[in-house]
């Protein structure tokens, strides 16, 4: 194993709403090493993206938010970091992409101002510097002709040219970690293909962990070491992908697994999907949160809320049924 | 960027006819006789003829348009049929004084309506922003004469510290004394458009702090302070100039009101007793100038607007 990078511990993240205070993220913990592709998948509305802006602490502490546990990144606990020095990390030591490229460059200024931006808060250097190092941002992403692009706005550019430009951002200042929170959900197919060869590219020559938030399993597959599995705030499974694809354990998992669609034996398998939806933050299920939507749901389910338990080398799971069986098993 | 102020430029031409055409037909269409109202109520029919002949009112329409159109375009307004002295020089004399109330009126809009717009929304849901949502609730609602009125009883009866009406120029009896008589109707006047610009201000600046590339900037390391000043502030112009812009236009024809309240010889009054007097050369002139106003106005925002946004050039 490698060196643990980031190490989440039972994180809580907690919104003040109109309704009163919802829970959206309960209890993870999760961990990422130095080099690795991390998925964090789920289906929409299970708390990917609050927990990575979590880590980041994006929300307004002020007003929105609680964060309870701890946040560990580099031997530093992050949720306890003064402002200032939480300000370095951001974009410094851990950046992010987001999903929507177009909405989450700022309209009013050019591509290299954007990039600038970053490395002239995290790195004493002049502002040509920075243009130079910015206009080398746009080339090592592959972007055509990064003179000329360097000086047009977002609106100039294709889809795929903007989610390229916003890894440039995050890349400039060489974070430790990035945090790509959905990155190609809004591109075609073959951008989307390009994209992550990309954050893979870069993955292996920076040395630079990543957390990969995703919903397609395909990607998943193709890109990650290890996998984390979220429901409804919570980690329903952990295991490196390989086991996670050939051995799922989690009915979720398991669910989530069945919805691929694949072509066996030339004949187009029946795609299944999981029953129901993901309740909203103010219903959440006593006991197993999974348990209304579960086909394996027993009476046990519901008396209490099972624990993330280990099964294997790196798999832990959280489910009374299986890992019971497994125990089972073993004795 | 040059381009694009020349494509503007030359679809003010359409603008324009259509403003004075309009302008032309309102006036020539409403009933009432300017040759009757100046002759009196003894007056012959023959002498109405006569005096109609020699203001050209005996033509048809289309021509009297085009006359009146043609001294446009050469920079006459005409002459008045009851006052001295050309319409150039009676505008002239009467728009200063409502231009200098409307610049007091929307800077004082502005530089109160703008900072708390901002306040309020930072500060969303908080104490802070009720009080100013409140206040400018009260500021949108207050019709300018009952502020006109409540100004003078507080400033001038009460604590006697500015004069309750008159008007003094500059020219004659310098800035201190000029600004002591335009505060009053200037705070009145622009007590409106300072609640709207509150509340334009609040909900643009509300709208730029939840978006997506705030939160982007954040995840840079992009500071509270500067966030604010470089992102939200340069993307909430457009909105905030824009009100402001309409207020100058709004308080150009609010002038009335707090012109008569404070007895200031500006054009609102002008353009009251012309109306009743059926002075065509008159009315027609100032609402062609104050509609003037109006486009050069919003294509000088436009045209702001396509310096900080590259959007709007590309269109
Ligand atoms: N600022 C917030 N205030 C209150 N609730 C929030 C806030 N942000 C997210 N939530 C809630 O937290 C839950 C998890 O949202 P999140 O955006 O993390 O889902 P996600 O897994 O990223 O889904 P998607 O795949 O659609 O992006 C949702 O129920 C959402 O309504
Ligand atoms: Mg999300």
């Amino acid at each position: 194993m490698g060196e643990k990078i980031l190490e989440v511990h039972n994180l809580t993240t907690r919104f003040a709403t109109e309704r009163g205070e919802v829970t959206a993220v309960q209890g993870i913990s999760f961990h990422v090493d130095r080099g690795e592709i991390l998925g964090l998948v789920g289906e929409s509305g299970c708390g990917k993206s609050v927990t990575s802006q979590s880590i980041l602490r994006l929300y307004d502490e002020r007003r929105d938010v609680r964060y309870e546990g701890e946040i560990r990144f580099e031997g530093r606990n992050l949720l306890a970091l003064p402002e200032k020095k939480m300000r370095s990390v951001r974009g410094g030591e851990i950046a992010m992409v987001f999903q929507d490229s177009l909405s989450s460059l700022d309209p009013l200024f050019t591509c290299a101002d954007q990039i600038m931006e970053s490395i002239l808060i995290h790195r004493k250097i002049s502002r040509a510097k920075a243009r130079a190092e910015a206009v080398e941002m746009l080339r090592l992403v592959g972007i055509p002709d990064p003179e000329k692009r360097a000086d047009q706005y977002p609106h100039e550019l294709s889809g795929g040219m903007r989610q390229r430009v916003m890894i440039a951002c995050a890349l400039s200042c060489r974070p430790k970690l990035l945090i790509a929170d959905e990155p190609t959900t809004a591109l075609d197919v073959t951008i989307q293909a390009q994209i992550m060869e990309l954050i893979r590219d870069l993955n292996e020559k920076l040395n630079m962990g990543v957390i990969l938030i995703t919903h397609d399993l395909a990607v998943v597959s193709e890109m990650c070491t290890r996998v984390a599995v979220m429901y409804l705030g919570q980690i329903v499974e952990e295991a490196d992908v390989v086991t996670l694809f050939e051995h799922p354990l989690h009915p979720y998992t398991q669910g989530l697994l069945r919805s691929i669609p694949t072509v066996k034996g030339g004949k187009r398998e029946e795609l299944s999907v999981i029953e129901g939806t993901v309740p909203p933050l103010d219903r959440i299920p006593e006991g197993c949160r999974f348990r209304p939507r579960c086909p394996n749901a027993s009476p046990l389910c519901s008396g209490q809320m099972p624990g993330l338990k280990p099964v294997g080398e790196g798999h832990r799971v959280r489910c009374f049924l299986c890992g019971g069986e497994e125990k089972e098993a073993r004795s | 960027m040059l381009n694009y102020i020349f494509r503007r430029l030359l679809a003010l031409i359409p603008v324009l006819l259509i403003v004075s055409l309009t302008i032309f037909l309102l006036i020539h269409l409403v009933p009432g006789d300017p040759a009757a109202a100046m002759l009196g109520e003894n007056a012959t029919q023959e002498q109405i003829d006569a005096l109609h002949t020699a203001m050209g009112l005996d033509l048809p329409l289309p021509l009297q348009y085009l006359r009146w159109m043609g001294r446009l375009l050469r920079g006459d307004l005409g002459t008045s049929y009851f006052m001295k002295g050309t319409v150039n020089e009676i505008l002239r004399d009467h728009m200063v004084p409502t231009l200098q109330q409307t610049a007091v009126a929307v800077a004082f809009a502005a530089l109160v309506g703008v900072p708390l717009g901002m306040i309020a929304a930072v500060h969303r849901g908080r104490a802070a922003d009720r009080l100013i949502s409140g206040f400018s609730t009260v500021g949108v609602s207050m019709p300018s004469f009952l502020m006109g009125l409540g100004l003078v009883l507080l400033f001038s009866v009460k604590l006697r510290l500015l004069p309750s009406s008159g008007y003094k120029e500059i020219a004659v009896a310098g800035w201190r004394t000029h600004m002591r008589y335009m505060l009053l109707p200037g705070i009145a006047l622009g007590f409106i458009e300072m609640g709207l610009i509150i509340r334009m201000t609040r909900s643009a600046v509300l709208e730029i702090l939840s978006a997506d590339y705030m939160r982007m900037a954040r995840s840079k390391g992009v500071s509270r302070v500067r966030l604010f000043l470089k992102h939200a502030l340069k993307n909430a112009l457009i909105g905030i100039l824009t009100v402001v812009g309409l207020s100058f236009i709004s308080c150009l024809g609010g002038a009335a009101v707090t012109e008569t309240i404070f007895n200031i010889p500006g054009i609102g009054k002008l353009t009251l007793n012309a109306v009743m007097r059926r002075d065509y050369e008159v009315v027609q002139a100032v609402v062609l100038v104050v509609s003037l106003l109006n486009v050069v106005c919003t294509l000088i925002l436009d045209l702001f607007f396509a310096m900080i946004d590259p959007r709007i050039r590309l269109q």
